[in-house]
């Protein structure tokens, strides 16, 4: 176990590098002048004399090189550099944002986990029942309303006509729960389906046949089923918790929600690109990290894997 | 609980029709009446407001920050300034202050602080090289405490109009500064404005409250809650809720024309548009390999039909513009040439230019085809649908035109490059119309200048606009302008489609609403609440 986590944890150094590079190319990549753009963001008419001034304060006219390691060892440091926007530092509108998305993606992870394993246990349970067709369909309309307009549809119900939640803000407690059912929506649908089919197959596994000939209770049986099921559930839903988080661009727009999802569409909007490089590492950094631990996790409680 | 969502997704699905179908809510308000706080939501924060820097919301430092001169209903007003004396030759003018005006935080307005907010601006030259008039500033001179003389290197004619602009002339007390300047931001937002920016959260929400020293008439009401909602749609739901009382904007970017119509048409808003305020306009390229030929830009502003832009995708709600700047905005009522939609002159005038209609109904010339690009912000939907519509004209009279929806990044990149045969551009509206948008025109980062570099006197244009700035005969510059915009029209650089007007919704109960000269700024100390 040891052995494999040195080696993981040696292969992620080229990755994360590999990512870091990228992140910091995209300013490369983009036709715009960045010098232009940091001035143009500022609603300041860009000038030669203006720009070339813009370049040498924020280093443009170093080499490649030189600009991408000096990012580099200072983004190691936490320093992304100031905002093109606000001038602020990157590193603190980002610490600043981050609390409103993990509580978002914290609450829906929450719902996900609750509505998916409630309904998938049903489903299984009561295979092929009208409950089960009735809960698929459910399940078939949620995957296919496309974030924002499921955002849309639950604010005009729940707050315009019923009253009983506030359309946006961070303002109350209640704030939270339709950017979070929104958000959980799409993952419902998945982990419904999946829970509910690993555990029809589970239930045709020749272990269960061996426990109901054994005569155990069927209680008994399903439980162990559950246990089987989950493990490619868990897994999945590891490499969801990043997803969730930068999947929130969408639903933080339109629940005006102050998070990191935001924090990135404005700044796409502005070119503001030492908080896109940022964004885009962070979450590089966090998906990478949260693979690894779901492959720890998984090779901990199957230790077969470990040879592979 | 899963059903329980389920349902409730189905019946949202099932009620969902009633949004379009005209299923209204009315506001959530019963006693209006005795509302202290006047709930607004933007789709942007309020940001940087330093008065001095541009990276703020201007309808926010509206409210904190004054001049020395206000722009109000076409006239240039005293602000901090009572009165003032131009010297005779236009170089030195000496206003005194009105006495008694005190910052929020205690400190004095005079002189002194008068001098010090025009040094810090006029020491941060770059920023402000799209206005002249900071240019212009020779020096900053304290006569006595109450009294503050400013002094030209030349007679700028547009001084006390652009004194009145939300920024950069306005006054931040001196105790914000950092360093003695406010060029790398200040420690506090504290001016003599009717309003205090009492609290702000970032991306969230700003809280601006009653100036209880204010030396002129006191807001009515006392707080103004300026929620930050980035999407339309949410800000309309929030309306429909209760939540937010009063939307307000120019261009779309609030509340678009639809939706506008809509709360317009149900009865239980009050909707308010303003006076034309700025003009919208297609540049054409007179630098692009199509469009440098004068006559194809005469055959495209004939084939545009504009009543069906106006009538069908503007809902009729702004005016034709059969000229570049209205004839209300000063110096621009003048007679120019003006353009009918005519599809079979526009044909004639393609066939002199010696473009022949093709097989497929497309015109050729020397192998080529006549196909131009127009680009947008795709961001602007409206701007999209205008785009179609000038497409199918186009194509009438054997035009290509492809519409290209870019991101505002590149759609300004584009601008600023030249690379476009059709934009779309829009004046900057009153106050800044006509002096500061003409003298835009000589700034290569502009569509203007790039759709103009094409055109033969283009370096007389340029010139003639310098010598108008500081031209001190009103008829001569007069004369000026008339040059100036019969030069431009003429060489159908643009094609003018509307008088741009500014909207504002608001819940019954809310009163005093109404626009100031410039488009940017939201005249929140004349609302009030009532039955």
């Amino acid at each position: 176990m040891k052995h494999y986590i040195v080696k993981r944890l040696l292969w992620m150094i080229p990755i994360l590098i590999g990512i870091s590079f990228f992140a910091f190319i995209l300013i490369n990549l983009s036709p715009s002048d960045p010098a232009e753009v940091a001035i143009r963001v500022n609603e300041v008419t860009p000038t030669a004399e203006n720009i070339a001034q813009m370049r040498e304060q924020l280093g443009l006219d170093d080499p490649f090189m030189t600009r991408y390691l000096t990012w580099l060892s200072n983004a190691l440091q936490g320093d992304f550099g100031n905002s093109y926007a606000n001038n602020k530092p990157v590193g603190e509108e980002i610490a600043k944002a981050l609390p409103p998305t993990l509580y978002l993606a914290s609450v829906s992870l929450l719902i996900i986990v609750i509505i998916s394993v409630a309904a998938g246990v049903l489903c299984a349970v009561k295979e092929n029942s009208i409950t089960d067709k009735t809960m698929r369909g459910i399940v078939f309309v949620g995957t296919a309303i496309p974030g924002f307009w499921a955002g849309i549809l639950l604010m005009w119900l729940f707050a315009v006509k019923l009253k009983w939640l506030p359309t946006s803000g961070m303002t109350s407690p209640a704030s939270v729960i339709l950017p979070a059912v929104t958000l959980s929506l799409g993952y419902i649908a998945t982990y419904v389906r999946l829970i509910r089919n690993n555990m029809i197959q589970n239930k045709r596994e020749n272990y269960v046949l061996y426990g109901r000939v054994r005569g155990l209770k069927e209680q008994t049986i399903m439980k162990h089923v559950f246990k089987n099921s989950l493990q490619t559930s868990l897994t999945a839903l590891g490499m969801s918790i990043p997803k969730l988080i930068a999947g929130t661009v969408v639903i933080e727009n339109i629940f005006a929600w102050p998070g990191i999802g935001r924090l990135c569409v404005t700044a796409i909007f502005n070119r503001d690109f030492p908080m896109i490089q940022a964004y885009v590492l962070i979450m590089a950094v966090l998906f990478v990290f949260c693979n690894l631990l779901v492959d720890l996790g998984s090779v901990w409680i199957d230790p077969r894997r470990r040879e592979t | 609980m899963k059903l329980k969502k389920g349902l409730a997704v189905l019946v949202a699905a099932v009620l969902c029709t009633g949004i379009f179908a005209g299923c209204s809510s009315t506001s959530a308000n019963s006693d209006v009446s005795t509302k202290e706080a006047l709930n607004y939501a933007c789709t942007k924060d309020i940001r940087d407001i330093n008065p001095h820097l541009y990276s703020g919301e201007m309808s926010a430092q509206n409210m904190v920050f004054e001049g020395l001169t206000k722009n109000e209903d076409g006239e240039v007003k005293p602000a901090l300034a009572e009165s003032w004396e131009i010297s005779a030759d236009g170089l030195e003018y000496t206003f005194h202050l009105r006495k008694g005006v005190t910052f929020t935080d205690g400190a004095a307005f005079n002189a002194e602080a008068v001098k010090l907010n025009m040094d810090a601006i006029v020491g941060n030259l770059e920023r402000h090289a799209w206005l002249d008039m900071v240019n212009e500033i020779k020096e900053n001179v304290v006569v006595d405490e109450h009294t503050y003389k400013l002094v030209l290197k030349q007679p700028y004619y547009p001084t006390l109009v652009e004194l009145g602009l939300t920024r950069p002339f306005r006054f931040i007390s001196p105790n914000c500064f950092v360093n003695g300047t406010t060029e790398e931001g200040v420690s506090g937002y504290i001016g003599t404005g009717p309003w205090v920016l009492s609290e702000h959260v970032d991306n969230q929400y700003a809280t601006f409250t009653q100036n209880e020293n204010y030396w002129g008439e006191k807001t009515k009401i006392k707080t103004v809650n300026w929620k930050v909602m980035p999407d339309p749609q949410t800000i309309l739901l929030a309306l429909q809720n209760g939540e937010v009382d009063l939307l307000f904007g120019a261009d779309g970017d609030q509340v678009d024309l639809d939706s506008y119509k809509k709360l317009e048409d149900e009865g239980a808003y009050k909707t308010y548009i303003s006076e034309p305020i700025a003009s919208r306009a297609i540049l054409i390229n007179s630098n692009s390999p199509i469009t440098k030929d004068i006559k194809v830009r005469e055959a495209i502003e004939y084939a545009v039909n504009k009543e069906n832009i106006i009538q069908g995708i503007l809902n009729g709600s702004e005016d034709q513009a059969d000229t570049l700047l209205s004839k209300e905005v000063p110096y621009c009522n003048i007679d120019l040439k003006t353009i009918s939609y005519n599809q079979e002159k526009a044909k004639q005038l393609l066939d002199e230019a010696g473009w022949k209609l093709g097989t497929d109904g497309v015109r050729e010339k020397d192998g080529q085809k006549c196909e131009i690009t127009l680009s947008y912000n795709s961001k602007n939907a409206q701007e999209g649908t205008i785009a179609a519509s000038i497409q199918a004209d186009l194509a009438a009279v054997g035009i290509k035109m492809n519409i290209l929806g870019e991101e505002k990044q590149a759609f300004l990149d584009r601008q600023k490059t030249g690379d476009f045969d059709l934009q779309y551009s829009l004046s900057w509206g009153t106050p800044y119309d006509p002096q500061s948008y003409v003298s835009s025109w000589r700034i290569p980062a502009h569509g203007d200048y790039q759709a103009q570099v094409g055109l033969e006197k283009k370096q007389w244009l340029d010139e003639t606009i310098t010598k108008i700035m500081i031209e001190a005969d009103d008829t001569k510059r007069a004369e000026m302008y008339k040059e100036v915009l019969t030069y431009i029209n003429d060489q159908y650089v643009y094609i003018p489609i509307s008088y741009s007007k500014t909207k504002a919704v608001a819940i019954d109960g809310l009163n005093g609403v109404t626009f100031n000269d410039s488009q940017y700024e939201i005249p929140f100390e004349k609302m009030y609440f009532s039955k």
